[in-house]
């Protein structure tokens, strides 16, 4: 997953929180193992390797592109699952280093999730095309992750949180909320905030590491498939709250697309939510 | 993607998400938020020696709203029934007494502490309160509170605030409430000092019945009482905690109690009469509580000291120890001991000497003179399933009046003037 995964887990019983922890750490490295892009010898590579030709795909894969398929709908095509192309150029080390104009349009036409045909048995890439599940494949497997927790203790409430995607359970015994600290995205380790959560989803997005920064603009992580240019004047930081993770890490992906409008498209969508501006 | 054309998303990408989770939107949201009510019930049997008996009833219901919406109901019934202490002093004879009504006479026998019993009152007592988390770190409660029996009536209202520090390991609270006491006692409120007339000292049943009433003051009073509460909150350690409050409390209006009398007695320590007490109308006290909590493997010791101090004079100082011992993973046994010593009003007088004339304020009641107390007790509880539990106590309560330093004059030299109130409590309680 790229970053420090935990789980909380709200029990005395030494042995239960062995199991969740176990079932936890198995059901990460399986999702991260299938979907990884970095990984070769997985359906994900399968699928970027396949020169037009069709993938058999499975049921989670199939739910996962209905899952991005909707995202592309209802985002009106700012989130796409093939933009992660446009990583070939684009690699945000904090440095100063901008892609050339051309070496950014030359990628434009191998992105474009339209072209993608996909049904419950398989999926077909025009060549040249990648799919990039790492906009959505943490949440999933927070989501995933804390589903399989529910299942094996029903009374128990866990935190599952891989690098800031966070989903609880359940209530607390005792009634408590959980303090999540949100990161101040200058000072790295610092809590700037701390959110009371009882349960659901929280998901954060932003430009806390990964971003470049040249004459004084600072240019976010976060791509526009249809111009390949990170979004300009958006929100260092959104978190949002949500029943599900990966709701939560769509919306504030979206909201960051939604650049200056991000604040107003978070209150159109009547959930809880943190900008750090 | 225009904001203006599109303005809700949240609906259709609920949608998707369950689809990609296999989880049903709505049910699972109803299950996991929807918390059932916990009830905790007791009845409790308070029996003292020769005196008065109580059985109080508790019913408490609390269901959290979610996020920590916590609404809190309970109703407590007590009926009290029984002989208590009057103030007078024993005598060598026999000795009789107006009934507070004034429609009745009892009798105490010769040396024997006089006990008034004509006690018997039911107490139904209401509350309700409301905790809910606000702004960022701090809770709020509020609450409301009505108690009535046959003479009494008391409402309060409460207000509290709570913000946590340094990642919940400190807690500073403040608390407020005010509550208004309305009391008229059966028979009316005797006159300050008024002597206590007997039937058969009057020719006839009007003559004594003016006299009666000459000394009582017809209606109700009432009082008014502020309570102010600081609070910190620590965790020390991973199995310690602390605790440190301040509080200080006014108290304005009837404080007097209208069943309580002093016996005026003459050099012989014979009594010559029997006057009704009087204390001042206000007490402004303060108190500080400190109390520890430590978590073992095998329970939890706590233990707490409380000191009070007030205008009249009373100093107290609590020593408070719990120890609970879990016998199994889910049954645990826990003694309790408790010490108690205060120093005496500065208007107490166990009795008033008939040549000293009237003071301003005087009370023979025991429970403002100088005593001490301990409480002994065990606990045993039984864990059940699904967080119910039924525990069972059984505690014996010794009070110690002391003489703060009177010399008795005559004959109650020889009597017992600040006898031993013993009880015993037995609890039964149970959570689901």
């Amino acid at each position: 997953m790229a970053s420090p995964c935990e789980l909380l887990i709200d029990t005395t019983d030494k042995q239960l929180a062995g199991q969740l922890t176990a079932l936890a750490f198995f059901e990460a490295r399986r999702i991260e193992q299938k979907y990884s892009r970095y990984l070769s010898d997985n359906i994900c590579s399968k699928i970027n390797h396949s020169h037009g030709k069709s993938v058999i795909i499975d049921d989670e894969t199939y739910r996962l592109l209905c899952f991005a398929d909707s995202c592309y709908q209802l985002s009106d095509g700012l989130f796409d699952i093939t933009s992660g192309v446009l990583r070939k150029v684009w690699k945000f080390d904090g440095s100063d280093r901008l892609p050339h104009a051309e070496e950014v349009e030359a990628l434009l036409p191998l992105i474009g999730w339209p072209q993608v045909q996909f049904d419950q048995n398989s999926v077909t890439l025009p060549t040249g095309f990648e799919l990039d599940f790492g906009g959505i494949g943490k949440e999933y497997a927070v989501d995933a992750v804390s589903k399989r927790c529910l299942e094996l203790a029903p009374q128990v409430s866990v935190v599952v949180n891989f690098g800031g995607d966070i989903q609880v359970t359940r209530p607390r015994v005792n009634k408590q909320a959980w303090h999540i600290g949100i990161e101040n995205p200058e000072t790295e380790g610092d809590a700037l905030r701390l959110i009371r959560i009882t349960r659901g989803g929280l998901a954060t997005s932003g430009d806390a590491r990964r971003y470049l920064c040249k004459d004084g603009i600072r240019y976010s992580h976060i791509l526009n498939p249809k111009t390949g240019n990170p979004v300009t004047d958006a929100p260092r930081s959104v978190t949002v709250a949500a029943e599900h993770c990966i709701q939560a890490g769509i919306l504030a992906t979206l909201a960051l697309l939604n650049g200056k409008q991000a604040e107003e498209f978070l209150n159109q969508q009547g959930v809880m939510f943190w900008l750090q501006a | 993607m225009q904001l203006n054309q599109r303005n809700n998303i949240l609906g259709a990408l609920t949608a998707a998400t369950c689809t990609l989770l296999g989880a049903p939107a709505v049910s699972q949201e109803a299950q996991s938020v929807e918390e059932p009510w916990k009830f905790d019930t007791a009845i409790l049997y308070y029996g003292e020696s020769e005196r008065v008996t109580a059985v109080e009833g508790v019913f408490s219901a609390t269901k959290d709203f979610g996020n920590e919406h916590i609404f809190n109901g309970k109703v407590t019934i007590d009926g009290l029934t029984g002989a208590s202490a009057t103030g007078a002093v024993p005598q060598p004879t026999a000795q009789t007494f107006t009934r507070p009504s004034g429609k009745d006479e009892y009798d105490i026998a010769a040396t024997e502490i006089p006990l008034d019993d004509t006690f018997r009152d039911t107490r139904v007592q209401l509350n309700g309160q409301w905790t809910q988390p606000a702004w960022q770190d701090y809770r709020v409660s509020g609450g409301l509170h009505v108690s009535k029996e046959y003479d009494y009536l008391s409402m309060a209202v409460n207000g509290a605030l709570a913000k946590d520090f340094n990642q919940r390991n400190t807690t500073v609270s403040l608390g407020l409430s005010y509550a208004f006491d309305s009391i008229d006692p059966e028979g009316g409120r005797p006159v300050a000092f008024a002597s206590m007339p007997l039937k058969r000292d009057f020719a006839s049943e009007q003559q004594y019945q003016d006299a009666f009433d000459a000394t009582r003051l017809t209606g109700s009073d009432d009082k008014n009482t502020l309570d102010l509460l600081l609070g910190v909150t620590q965790v020390i350690n991973r199995r310690t905690i602390m605790q440190l409050n301040y509080g200080v409390s006014a108290v304005d209006g009837y404080l007097t109690d209208p069943f309580k009398m002093l016996s005026v007695v003459n050099t012989q320590g014979l009594t010559q009469a029997l006057v009704y007490e009087n204390r001042p109308d206000n007490r402004t006290r303060h108190n500080v509580f400190w109390q520890t909590k430590y978590a073992m493997d095998s329970g939890v010791a706590d233990i707490s000291y409380r000191f009070t101090t007030d205008d009249w004079d009373i100093d107290s100082h609590t020593l408070d120890s719990r120890l609970r011992y879990n016998l199994s993973p889910n049954t645990y046994i826990q003694p309790h001991f408790r010490y108690y010593q205060q120093s005496a009003a500065d208007f107490y007088q166990p009795y008033l000497m008939a040549s000293d004339g009237l003071p301003q304020f005087a009370s023979a009641d025991y429970r403002v003179g100088e005593m001490t107390a301990f409480t002994l007790g065990v606990k045993y509880g039984v864990l059940l399933d699904q967080g119910k539990e039924l525990a069972f106590r059984l505690e014996y309560y010794q009070q110690d009046p002391k003489n703060p330093g009177f010399d008795a004059p005559g004959v109650l030299q020889d009597l017992d003037l600040y006898p031993s109130v013993k009880a015993v409590m037995a609890q039964v309680s149970y959570r689901f």
